[in-house]
């Protein structure tokens, strides 16, 4: 396959990009910079709201369901030591096994 | 990243305050107050919403059912120790079989005392706070389980032959 025959290929060695030069590029470039870092709280919550709000919920949930189930541990062991107790003084055979 | 950082910051906060409100809110601060106490009468004045009326009539029933119990007790000492005694003299192993099951009739009739009176407090307090009263304490005198109360320095090694 001859290649230098090749009309394309020729067009192709023959063509040079010179796009414009923008002079203000490098500006424009640091003014985006600059004004991402002045960037409000808030204006970086609203462009992450799926994400924060996903993050929230799960953690509020799990830190709701923890102190729930870690009272009703506390809640259950402290009911069942007061029936022990309450019936220890009732119940006759835990007398006895005590010696009393 | 600084904004990264202060939104975990403040969304760990808020899971911690949440988690804490929830605690706060599921905790039974009489029970738990009662528990500290060891005071198994005030948990059931607070726990079971008794009035004094009832309150003053349930304690009536429990001073009352303390003698009943009392007895019990020594009838089982007695009997625990009159089959020990049999068993050191070397008595026939029908004589300690006999004393074992006179032990078991004695535990028998406890229990069934004790479920008798557990039902008399119940009937003392509302309905629902009556059934869920005997929903906690009679299965634990079915299973005899409430020997082993925290604070009674119990022997838990098994005592029956």
């Amino acid at each position: 396959m001859n290649t230098h025959s090749d009309p394309l290929s020729k067009a192709l060695h023959c063509w040079t990009v010179k796009p414009p030069v923008d002079a203000n590029f490098r500006n424009a470039v640091w003014q985006r910079i600059g004004r991402r870092s002045q960037e409000s709280w808030s204006v970086y919550l609203r462009s992450h709201a799926t994400t924060w709000v996903a993050v929230t919920v799960l953690m509020l949930g799990v830190a709701a369901f923890t102190g729930r189930s870690t009272a009703h541990a506390r809640v259950r062991a402290d009911r069942d030591a007061l029936i022990a107790t309450y019936l220890a003084d009732l119940d006759p055979r835990v007398q006895a096994a005590q010696g009393h | 990243m600084r904004y990264l950082l202060a939104t975990l910051g403040l969304i760990v906060a808020a899971a911690l305050g949440t988690g804490l409100l929830c605690y706060h809110f599921s905790c039974e601060p009489a029970l738990h107050a009662a528990a500290r106490k060891g005071d198994a009468m005030e948990w059931l004045q607070t726990d079971f919403h008794l009035d004094d009326r009832q309150f003053a009539a349930i304690r009536r029933l429990h001073d009352d059912y303390c003698g009943t119990c009392e007895e019990h007790c020594r009838r089982i000492q007695e009997a625990t120790r009159l089959r020990k005694s049999l068993a050191d003299a070397g008595a026939k192993p029908e004589a300690i079989a006999a004393a074992s099951g006179q032990i078991e009739e004695l535990r028998a009739t406890c229990e069934t005392a004790l479920t008798v009176h557990l039902k008399q407090v119940a009937a003392l307090m509302s309905p629902e706070d009556g059934r869920r009263y005997l929903s906690l304490v009679l299965p634990k005198v079915a299973t005899f389980d409430h020997r082993a109360a925290p604070d009674l320095h119990l022997d838990h090694s098994p005592r029956n032959p």
